[in-house]
């Protein structure tokens, strides 16, 4: 380990100081509101994005730093620049909310960026041990942010069954490492790849391992049957933080699940496949047909959420090239497209509370017709339509599924599309096709807010900019492939 | 008598890990929170004897000094001024799927019991030295463990450091009164 | 200068537009009508002066494979399947810029004035600047792909401005009945594509037509049914025979519209549609052959509806069906060259009419009824003058006229081609007269006559200058092309050349082309006398026609447009109704319901699991851990 290691390090280390910094700083700002240390926040991200341009970007081809703990490649910057997006435009979605509920900003806008911090450690680590502790800084970040409304007895709720089933995973996943080391000796992610092509084919031991780390992922990505806290904890968490979780922790998640399986663990592909085949399906299937009835908002994208985990790990059975770079695109577009619906949620207010009911979006499109539209757009984008970018991301999967035979668990995913189109156009035609109870005077309204309203209109262009022009994407998310040693 | 000689070592840890799956059992089974928090403290003691077999003798005493001293005593002063004596029958352990929930705690375990018997068998088990080896040479248990924290395992040592501070923000952010905004600089802050 | 021009990136015409689209779309509604118009009609304008800028570049350098190709992005690509954004400018795409932005920017300046006073002023434009970008997507396309999708965004922005004035439910549903019509034709062309790609494995434009070349024999069914698929789409936007019927109707639009839309660009796309496909057509004699009798019949039935409509915009919308049918009369016998000639032409001194017949409206109060109006010439002497350069054009005034060129050049080829006959020129011949016969008739009884109407208000300089603009096209459009006994230029043809391929005539004597063409040019002096005759020195003769039995049911049925709408309601819509009201309570619903039920019933169950309960979380969990471990250790 050598001095000119920590270069490449440099945007991480930055990122947890800023996270000290803004925590210290949002006491003396604190004082006017969340905005002043939200902003500094989203400075901080912006500089951290810079630091990654100049340093933290692997000079040729995967660079293996500290001790081989972390690796800087492609793959690790694609994630961590859409985890800086994603975090950088719940903050601002978030200011507004947090004055409202008058809770502070500064513990809120820390947590994030430590949460990055985690969310950074998962995306670039090579070894398992850094992986863990980058995973649970991630973890218990967002424990703490879903539980931050603590007067409100969802939010509480939502973050004690979180870490409670947290925990366990954990704890599970922790078992996994230790029988991986126990067998391979190593927890180093290059030295298992090599070694296990040594061990004995059939060895129950490792295979019982990568069965359980297999199961702390599918946890952390929300997959069937390991779904279960998805859903209150979503709708109990304040509504910036549902944005937020859904969004960059479900990404690095994927990352970190990528490196594992589609990385250091694809020789052993012929026992995982058939695990990840039947979670997809599952996630799939119970996502979309569990979010039909739903009434209310967030309870209804969280399912939908765990739909799109499905998807996505449609690319991991796929176990190809095409697979892997689908589920990076896949992700850089659930993003925007989610976290812009959340931002309606956020935006509109009913009677003096969230409006978080289907009905509330009732004539949405007479009173607000920009406001729905740009919902419009979401809920096209995340039901798949073209030329929304909702669009171009499963038709990359779908591609990559049916190239590697796996044509059923397409069938699967397009009929779960279909299905996806009905609770996604109810709200449609809540905003468009009803005119809300005449009687009812005072009909849910859209606050404006300045700030969430440039978040939601960035998410807005980057679903259609996305859809029209994939090319640099798809390109970039083709760049992250050399790093998992597939190419 | 042989036999017990030469496998002592093995019989030690089976005794050691049947008393602590015991523990935890017991954790579970407990109707009275103060004899579940003893049970753990327990499991914890015979977790840390563990180590010892292992040769690790400073995981074993981060292990009593940790989990038994600090964390214990936490329990036990929640569950006091909590002032829970007993857990209510409605919330005992069995519900409508204890049935299935045995069932399937049955399967997992026979699996995983499967996967170490056969996973042990075909691969034999290691040597017991990994945490004393650092470079080759044999060195002190203790040192051996600062050694690598603080060389290869920065990275993850470090992290752990922020995970630490997240925790305490966390407890700020639940423990102080208010909802935590002061703008007219009210004293609701502790 | 060359160079510079060279430089040029194409995108930027199809771009201004769209971009004008975007800026009125979203802030349109905040801004002064004067921005409005700004924007509006500047973004067209500057389309023009880039349309211009790559004319120039384009004739200064010719490119050496007769394509300037740009080649933007790749919208998908999976596998082998690629569909890019690539634009090529050759030849035929020129001349259909050139005609989209000059024309477009004209009639853009003439609704600034023209629709000064509506409430929806930037609703109209952004519309304008939106169908603008699609059309000129169609036609700078480098794919039949992307060629599509501009071709159902013209038909979406022709739905949107048919139904701009919404408010009356008449106008919603001409605007639904265009849509609707030719959503028929659509659906041919899109069976098209998909056969030429099953088959060529492209859809690129060039690449497409060449494998056709090579592997389709000359009449093979394959080529035929593509060759008919893609008649059927060009019918349907062209307004042709059978699906003629919306082009009437869609007059309830504001008259820009159906100056720019249904006039000059749009309904013109289906000509371009058949020559940009010329190759497969020539594969396709029967295909060619169908064409030219489309053309033909069309042409006929559409002058008969021609002379007996009272609505001024009825007679110039019929007229337009009936000059498209002379396109494709051209096309048909393989005259790709003059029907393309025939569309610039027919482009300016349609718009040149409509133009002038929107300020004859707006000037009587939106009197749309001829009978209603006369005696105009003393009023309004500037619309006068160029409406009657336009109709002059339109009959095809011999020698003067742009008009005169461009169709008898289809004639002659309809005549002397291989796959031409004297019965389609016999067609076009007596099509040439009702033309005449219209044309004048119009003019003569809006213009001449006892002065009728009140005018409310004059045209000011932005109608007039553009109408100005459009008569001088109208007249000098056609001396770029003119037959070997008057100057024999052959500036058009030439440049076309390239892309399309010259009528293989039988070697036909120099002097029948010009016995043919006095022949006709007679017939046409002949019609506008006719109309003098009838409609200023003997009023009383149409009217006592009319008035006898014969004449009164045959003037009903050419003002109905033969009747197909009321044939199409009897043997489409009503059954279509009646199957659809049997089926009601169709037994095969219950195939799909039932799936419907099967996951309402799933989504109960699966609701019941989400109870709350840690503990039973926690048993999911469990359950879940079983799973794995069971499926990773014993697979």
């Amino acid at each position: 380990m050598s001095l000119a290691d920590f270069v490449p390090f440099l945007p991480e280390i930055f990122l947890g100081c800023a996270g000290f910094i803004v925590l210290l700083a949002g006491i003396p700002l604190g004082r006017r509101g969340s905005r002043p240390v939200i902003a500094l926040a989203v400075a901080a991200l912006a500089a951290t994005a810079v630091l990654i341009f100049l340093v933290g970007r692997p000079a040729a081809g995967p660079q293996l730093i500290l001790g081989d703990m972390l690796v800087v490649d492609q793959f690790a910057v694609f994630f961590k620049l859409l985890v800086l997006a994603a975090s950088a435009l719940a903050l601002v979605m978030a200011a507004g909310y947090l004055d409202r509920a008058q809770y502070s900003g500064g513990e809120f806008a820390s947590l994030i960026l430590f949460a990055d911090l985690g969310m950074f450690i998962m995306a670039s680590g090579a070894n398992l041990a850094s992986l863990y502790v980058g995973l649970e800084l991630m973890a218990l970040s967002v424990y703490v942010l879903v539980g931050y409304f603590k007067l409100e007895v969802k939010s509480n709720e939502g973050a004690v069954k979180y870490f409670v089933l947290g925990a366990a995973s954990s704890a599970i996943l922790l078992y996994g490492i230790s029988l991986i080391y126990g067998t391979t000796g190593s927890l180093d992610l290059e030295t298992i790849r090599v070694t296990l092509a040594e061990v004995p084919h059939q060895n129950f031991l490792l295979l019982l391992g990568i069965a359980l780390v297999a199961f702390g992922m599918l946890f952390k990505v929300a997959a069937v049957p390991f779904h279960v806290w998805t859903p209150d904890a979503y709708e109990g968490a304040p509504t910036p933080v549902t944005a937020f979780i859904s969004v960059a922790p479900k990404a690095v998640a994927f990352a970190m699940f990528l490196r594992l399986f589609a990385g250091t663990f694809a020789g052993e592909v012929e026992h995982w496949r058939m695990l990840l085949w039947i979670a997809s399906a599952a996630t799939m299937i119970y996502g979309n047909v569990a979010a039909l009835t739903q009434i209310n908002v967030k309870r209804m994208l969280a399912y939908s959420s765990i739909a799109h985990a499905g998807y996505a790990l449609m690319g991991l059975v796929a176990g190809s090239d095409a697979g892997t770079w689908a589920v990076l695109m896949y992700m850089a577009v659930y993003a925007f497209m989610n976290l812009g619906a959340f931002g309606f949620v956020i935006l509109l207010e009913s009677r003096g509370y969230a409006g978080e009911r289907i009905e509330d979006f009732a004539g949405l499109a007479r009173r607000h017709p920009g406001a729905a539209a740009g919902m419009l757009i979401f809920m096209l984008g995340l039901a798949g339509i073209p030329p929304t970018a909702g669009f171009m991301g499963k038709l990359y999967l779908w591609a990559a599924t049916v190239e590697a035979g796996y044509i059923w668990l397409a069938v699967i995913s397009v009929l779960m599309s279909a299905v996806s189109l009905y609770y996604y156009f109810r709200l449609v035609v809540q905003m468009y096709l009803k005119e809300g109870d005449a009687e009812d005077e005072s009909p849910a309204e859209m606050l404006s807010d300045r700030w969430a309203g440039a978040a939601i209109a960035v998410c807005a262009v980057m679903t259609l900019a996305i859809g029209l022009w994939p090319a640099p994407l798809v390109g970039w998310a083709k760049s992250g492939l050399s790093a998992l040693g597939l190419v | 008598m042989d036999f017990l000689v030469v496998n002592f070592a093995e019989i030690l840890f089976y005794c050691l890990a049947v008393l602590t799956v015991a523990g935890g059992i017991g954790v579970l089974v407990f109707k009275s929170p103060v004899h579940a928090a003893l049970s753990l403290l327990f499991t914890f003691v015979m977790v840390a004897a563990l180590f010892l077999l292992l040769h690790a003798e400073l995981l074993g005493a981060v292990q009593v000094l940790v989990y038994g001293g600090g964390i214990m005593v936490l329990f036990l002063f929640v569950i006091m001024l909590v002032n829970v004596k007993t857990l209510a029958p409605e919330q005992a352990f069995l519900s409508r799927l204890a049935p299935l929930a045995v069932v399937a705690g049955v399967l997992l375990g026979v699996l995983i019991a499967f996967a170490l018997i056969f996973g042990v068998l075909v691969s034999g088990h290691g040597d017991g030295t990994a945490l004393r080896t650092v470079g080759g040479a044999e060195i002190g248990n203790t040192e051996a463990i600062g050694a690598v924290l603080y060389t290869t395992y920065l990275v993850p040592f470090e992290i752990v450091s922020v995970v630490l501070l997240v925790a305490m923000i966390g407890a700020i952010v639940f423990g102080r009164r208010s909802a935590g905004l002061e703008i007219e600089g009210g004293g609701g802050e502790s | 200068m060359i160079d510079v021009c060279r430089s040029l990136p194409i995108w930027l015409i199809p771009a201004l537009p769209a971009a004008g689209f975007v800026v009125l779309a979203l802030v349109g509604a905040r801004f002064p009508r004067r921005w409005v118009a700004i924007v509006g009609a500047g973004s067209v304008g500057a389309a023009a002066a880039a349309t211009l800028c790559t004319a120039i570049g384009f004739l200064g350098r010719p490119p050496e494979t007769g394509v300037i190709e740009e080649r933007l992005w790749s919208w998908i690509d999976v596998g082998s399947f690629e569909i890019g954004f690539n634009l090529a400018v050759d030849a035929l795409s020129l001349v259909m810029i050139f005609v989209v932005t000059f024309v477009g920017f004209l009639i853009h300046v003439y609704s600034t004035e023209y629709m000064a006073d509506d409430s929806a002023y930037s609703r109209f434009f952004a519309c304008m600047n939106l169908f603008v970008a699609f059309m000129l997507m169609l036609v700078l396309a480098d794919s039949l792909f992307l060629l599509y999708l501009g071709w159902e965004g013209v038909g979406l922005c022709s739905y949107l401005l048919i139904g701009f004035w919404y408010s009356d439910p008449a106008n919603g549903a001409a605007a639904r009945k265009a849509f609707i019509v030719t959503r028929v034709g659509d659906t041919a062309f899109a069976i098209a594509l998909l056969l030429l790609y099953k088959h060529a494995g492209t859809l690129d434009i060039q690449a497409a037509m060449a494998w056709a070349a090579d592997n389709w024999a000359v009449g093979s069914g394959i080529a035929v049914a593509v060759a008919l698929l893609l008649l059927g789409g060009a019918v349907g936007k062209s307004a042709q025979l059978p699906l003629q019927v919306w082009l009437p109707d869609a007059m309830a639009g504001p008259t820009p519209v159906s100056a720019l839309i249904h006039a000059a660009t749009m309904v013109t796309a289906g000509v371009y549609l058949i020559a940009r496909t010329h190759v497969v057509f020539e594969l396709a004699p029967t295909a060619m052959t169908t064409v030219a009798a489309v053309g033909a019949a069309t042409l006929l039935l559409a002058g008969c509806s021609a002379l007996v409509q009272t609505d001024i915009k009825r007679v110039l919308a019929y007229s337009t069906i009936s000059q498209i049918g002379y396109m494709f009369l051209g096309l048909g016998v393989g005259a790709w060259s003059a029907a393309v000639f025939h569309l610039m032409t027919h482009a300016f001194f349609k718009a040149l009419l409509f133009l002038g017949a929107g300020a004859v409206i707006i000037s009587l109060h939106h009197e749309q009824d001829i009978f209603k109006m006369g005696g105009l010439r003393r009023r309004l002497p500037g619309v006068f003058w160029t409406f009657l350069i336009g109709s002059a054009s339109l009959a095809a005034l011999p020698l003067v006229t742009a008009g005169f060129y461009s169709k008898d050049l289809i004639l002659w080829a309809a005549w002397s081609s291989d796959s031409g006959s004297p019965w389609l020129w016999a067609a076009g011949a007596g099509g040439a007269l009702l033309t005449a016969v219209y044309a004048f008739r119009l003019v003569f009884i809006v213009f001449f006559g006892d002065e009728r109407g009140h005018v409310e208000r004059r045209p000011g300089l932005l109608i007039l200058v553009p109408l100005t603009v459009l008569a001088v096209l109208s007249v000098v459009g056609g001396f770029v092309e003119t037959p070997s006994a008057l100057g024999h230029v052959s500036f058009f043809f030439d440049l076309l050349d390239p892309v399309l391929p010259p009528a293989h005539a039988t070697v036909a004597g120099h002097g029948t082309e010009v016995l043919l063409q006095t022949v006709v040019a007679a017939i046409t002096l002949l019609g506008v006398g006719l109309a003098f005759f009838l409609y200023v020195r003997r009023p009383a003769i149409p009217a006592a026609v009319k008035a006898s039995p014969l004449g009164a049911w045959l003037c009903g049925l050419w003002l109905s447009g033969w009747g197909f709408d009321t044939l199409y309601d009897r043997i489409f819509v009503r059954p279509f109704v009646a199957v659809a009201g049997l089926l009601r309570a169709d037994p095969l619903d219950e195939i799909s319901s039932s799936v419907a039920r099967v996951i309402a019933a799933g989504n109960s169950a699966l609701s019941r699991t989400q109870d709350g309960r840690v503990r039973t979380y926690a048993f999911g969990i469990g359950l879940g851990a079983v799973i794995a471990v069971a499926v990773v250790v014993l697979t």
